[in-house]
This record gives C-alpha cells, structure tokens and sequence, in this order.
C-alpha cells in the first residue's frame, strides 16, 4: 500500500526531473537557434558580397564589349589596310587565359575573315570590270595603230612623217598603260604574237617608252635566239615594265643598260640602271610583287595603283619567267634580270627571217656568216633579178661561191642587191667612175639583153591587148 | 621573201631613227638610187647598220631598201641621208622617165649582137 505522501514525494520528484530536463531542452534550443541565427547573418552577408561582387562583373562584361565594340573591332577593320596599326588588346588583361578572352577574340577573328572575304570580293568585281574596260581599249588601240603604221608606209612628207611617229609612240604608251592594267586585272596578254626573235621582243619592250633613247641594249646571244610564240608578249611587256622603273628611278642623263646573255638554264636579260637604288624594305616589296606568289588586289596597289611589278608578278606566274630584283647594280642603282628558260626559247634562221632593222646586231662574231645560204651569186645578168638562180652562169663562174636558197614555190622574186664589187678591187679603186664594169662573155650579154627584150614584148604585148598606144 | 612578217610588228618604226622622220636632206625620192661603201665601221646605230648590210656595197634604190629593212620610206631617207653625210653611202637620183633608152634601139642591139654571135 503505497502513501500518500510518498505518492506526493514522487510526484514532486518526478515533476522536478520532468522540469529540469524541458528546462535542458528549452536552453538547448535556444542556444540552437541563436546559432542559425549567426550561420543566417552570416550567409546574409555573403550574399550581399557575392551580389556586389556579380554586379561589378556584369559592369566589367558589359564595358568590355563596349570596348571590343568600339575600340578593338574599329582597329582591326582599320588594320586590314593598314597594317601599322596596332589593335588594343582587352580591357581587363586578366581575362586574357579566360573562356570570356577567348571568346571575345574569336569574335575579332570572325570579323577579320567575313571582311577578307568581302574584299576579296569587291576587288575581284572591281577588277572585272576593269578589265572588259582595257580589253576594248586595248582593241581600240591596236586598230589606231595599223591606221598610224599603214599612213606611215603610205606618205613620205617628212613633216606628216614626223607626226605620224611621235602619235605611233604615243599610242604605244597608252597601249602599253592599258595592256598592263588588263594584265593586272587577270587578263591575258591580249596579243598573240608569232614566233619571233629575242632581241625584237626586248627592242619591241624598249619603244612603249618615253626615254628609249637613254636604254642601250646589248646583245650576246647568238644570232636566232627566239622565243616561243606565246612567250614573246609577256617578255616584250615585262621587259618595257623593268625599263619603266629604271628610266624613272634614274637621272634623264644617265643610260640604262640592257644586256642579253646566254645562261645554262636558259636567256637572262639583265637591266642596269644608275639611279638611287632601292632601301631593303623596298627591294623585299618588289621582290615580293614580282615573284607573284601572293594573289593581287587592286586596292593594295595604292593610290594610283603601281600597276608595273604587280603585271610582272602575274607574267612571271603565268609564264613560268623570273624576275630578280635582289642584287645591287655595279651602277648604283637596281639590278633587274629575267631568266627566261629553255622551254620558252626556240631558234629562227636569222637569214631567212633577219630580226627587224632596228634591233641590236649580235656582238658574237658572225662567224656561220660566210656559210650563209645567202643568193651571193655575183652574176651581172639581168636574169639574176628573178628568183631563179642563174644556174649557167653560177656553174661557170666556180670561183664564186654559190649556196642557192631552195626555190620556193609561192615566193615572190625579189631582188636583193646589186654585185659586189670585191671582184674587181684593184680596178675599183683606179676607176671610181666605173667600178662594177666586168668584160661580159658574149653568152651573158646575150642572156642580159635577151632577158630584156623578152620582158620589154611581154610588157608590150600586155599593152597592146588593153588597146593602148605603147608610145 | 619566206621570211616575211605576217603579224604586227614588234618593233615600231621610229625606233630605227629615234623617232626622226625629217632627213638631213631633201633630195632623196623614192627611187633615188643608194649605192654604199664596202668599209662597215662599228658603233653605227643598229638600223644604219641594218641599211648598210642591205647595200652590201651594191645599190638599191630607196624603196626597195625600205622593204628590205621592212621600215617606211621616210625612216630609209632618214637613214641614208645620215649615211650619206657621214660618206657611206652615195646616192643617184632617179633616171628621169624621158631619159629611158628606146626599147626599139635596145632591141636591134639585141638583135645585131646575136648576129654577131652567129
């Protein structure tokens, strides 16, 4: 049987236990959440830098792409023309190893390709349309000058004849102008030109310009040296481009030299001049044009286009020629060789087709010379003038050489010179007045004067069938 | 000639006389005859030379030069007439028409010669 007392003593004892142990809770429960407290201020804080600290990047994003707008795409597009200018790197160096770095520059580089491309564009219609443009011109000028060379074989006034060369050279130099810009602009040549001798092509190159009477041309080759049918053109054009920049770049009483020599792979024409010289920069520039290894574009060539060594630079690709700027002159100035190789030469017979009257002689002697199939046969016949050879008269006189050229079918007679005099030297110097008289055989006088009679009834009898009066 | 040109010419016909096309002088016609000298010097111009050569120390007239040489007649008589000054080469003028030997008197000539020969 349990007490009432003690039932209230445990009752009180276990009210005191319950008490401490929720008053223990209470207090723990209390120091926990001040604890939160702190851990939530504190987080409260943190967020508070980290939204700061996601605001001043936001502001540093936002001003580098201002700046990448603004600042660095403006100097790359600038840069693409002008090289010397320097593109400002990002705002923030710091960003540079970075994704966001790394971004902003693939932005820049994205630009610089769209606008190569849009360039290239722009110069290839550019240059199409120059082109059509000098190819009719060119035309134009190529009809201008059979007018011009068909008057000049035409009239003979001297004072017509004088204007009728300075506008052929004239024409020359606006053809030459536009040839070069054609070339430029992708064109071909525009001239096809037959098989023709070397030193015509560099003498042909010499008279589109201005100052041809200060270029000296030296020819070494031996005689018949030619060119290829289609290289004849290229090497006439850029030889006249080479003489161009020699007689520019150099004094008005100064010479420039050209010499034409053999080499193992081939031709060189080497131009000399005596002027300033080019500086390093300059010489790589134009070594660089000529090679013609990078593509062309009209708006690189500056303002106005140097047009000269980008043409060579095509030619040169072309044609598989080469140009070398690279070594000094003895002279001074700029040393300029073409190496034209062997694939592109070829040989003419320099008798049967002489180079014209203008070029330089080959300073090889003439030694083939004497066995040239030249019509020497020194006959004093009348029958002489026609294109057959004078086969008696030739046999009999064995003294004298005689290599006939073959009779040529179509050929038309035509009369080369009238006897030497070496027969007779001695009696050429006694009788100036009379020098070529030779004693006929009776067989030659008849066959002289035979000839002509001949000829006079021909001539006659063709009269007389139009019904005229022959006296 | 087999050698003819058939295009256009390379070279221009004022480069032979530097772009001169008044000779020295004004005697040279057409059919002016030109006879040169046997002695060629060096140094002459290319297209002097060229004329020279085409003599050979015989004559031709002044038109069958230039279409030897392939050149206008004005550039040949600018050519020869520099020739001549220098004492190259001598020229003729051209036989007037009305000196021209009879054909008929040529023709007994002819005729009495074979004759003669007979």
């Amino acid at each position: 049987m349990i007490e009432i007392p003690d039932l209230a003593a445990g009752g009180l004892a276990a009210g005191t236990v319950l008490a401490f142990v929720l008053g223990g809770g209470l207090l723990r429960s209390r120091r926990h959440r001040a604890r939160q407290g702190e851990e939530i201020a504190a987080l409260r804080t943190h967020l508070d830098g980290a939204r700061q600290e996601i605001g001043r990047s936001a502001d540093a994003f936002t001003a580098e792409i201002v700046h990448l707008a603004n600042q660095r795409m403006p100097a790359e597009a600038t840069r693409a023309a002008h090289p010397h200018i320097q593109v400002p790197g990002p705002l923030h160096p710091e960003l540079a190893g970075t994704g966001l770095g790394a971004g902003l520059d693939s932005v820049l580089d994205g630009l610089l390709t769209a606008m190569a491309q849009e360039r290239k564009r722009v110069d290839a219609a550019a240059r199409a349309g120059m082109r059509g443009a000098t190819r009719d011109i060119q035309a134009g000028l190529y009809r201008l000058q059979d007018v011009l060379r068909g008057m000049q074989q035409r009239y003979d006034d001297p004072e017509l004849s004088q204007t009728l060369f300075a506008l052929d050279h004239e024409n020359e130099q606006s053809l030459r102008r536009a040839q070069v810009t054609a070339v430029v602009c992708g064109a071909w040549v525009g001239l096809a030109r037959e098989e023709s001798h070397l030193v015509e092509a560099v003498t042909g190159g010499q008279s589109r310009l201005v100052g041809y009477h200060r270029v000296r041309i030296h020819n070494h080759l031996e005689p018949g040296m030619a060119l290829v049918s289609h290289a004849v053109e290229p090497v006439a054009i850029i030889v006249a481009e080479l003489l161009d920049n020699a007689l520019r770049h150099s004094a008005p009483d100064t010479e420039v030299t050209v010499n034409l020599e053999r080499a193992h792979h081939g031709v060189s024409v080497t131009i000399d001049d005596a002027g300033v010289g080019m500086a390093t920069d300059e010489r790589a520039y134009a070594q660089r044009m000529v090679a013609g290894r990078d593509p062309i574009l009209l708006s690189e060539l500056g303002d106005p286009p140097r047009m000269g060594l980008a043409a060579i630079g095509q030619l040169t690709r072309k044609f598989d020629l080469s140009v070398d700027l690279s070594s000094p002159s003895p002279y001074g100035g700029v040393r300029a060789v073409l190496l034209v190789k062997n694939h592109l030469l070829s040989r003419i017979d320099p008798v049967e087709r002489p180079p014209a009257a203008s070029t330089p002689r080959s300073t090889r002697p003439e030694a083939p010379a004497e066995a040239r199939p030249v019509p020497h046969t020194r006959t004093h016949t009348a029958a002489h003038t026609t294109a057959q050879p004078a086969a008696p008269v030739a046999a009999r006189d064995s003294a004298v050489i005689t290599h006939e050229p073959a009779p040529d079918g179509d050929a038309l007679p035509q009369r080369r010179r009238r006897a030497r005099a070496d027969a007779v030297p001695a009696q050429a110097a006694a009788e100036p007045a009379a020098p070529r008289v030779r004693e006929r055989t009776p067989e030659e006088a008849a066959a002289a004067l035979g000839a002509l009679q001949s000829g006079t009834a021909a001539a006659r009898s063709a009269l007389e069938t139009e019904g005229n009066d022959p006296r | 000639m087999t050698g003819r040109r058939s295009g256009r010419p390379l070279v221009p016909a004022y480069l032979s006389t530097g772009g001169v096309a008044r000779p020295s002088r004004n005697s040279l016609e057409r059919l002016s005859v030109l006879t040169g000298g046997e002695h060629v010097p060096d140094g002459l111009p290319a297209a002097r030379h060229a004329l020279l050569k085409a003599l050979d120390g015989g004559s031709l007239t002044v038109v069958e030069t230039a279409a030897l040489l392939e050149l206008p007649v004005s550039a040949v008589r600018v050519l020869a007439a520099d020739l001549i000054d220098l004492g190259l080469v001598s020229a003729r003028p051209p036989v007037p028409l009305a000196a021209l030997h009879d054909p008929d008197l040529l023709k007994r000539v002819a005729d009495g010669l074979r004759a003669l020969k007979q």
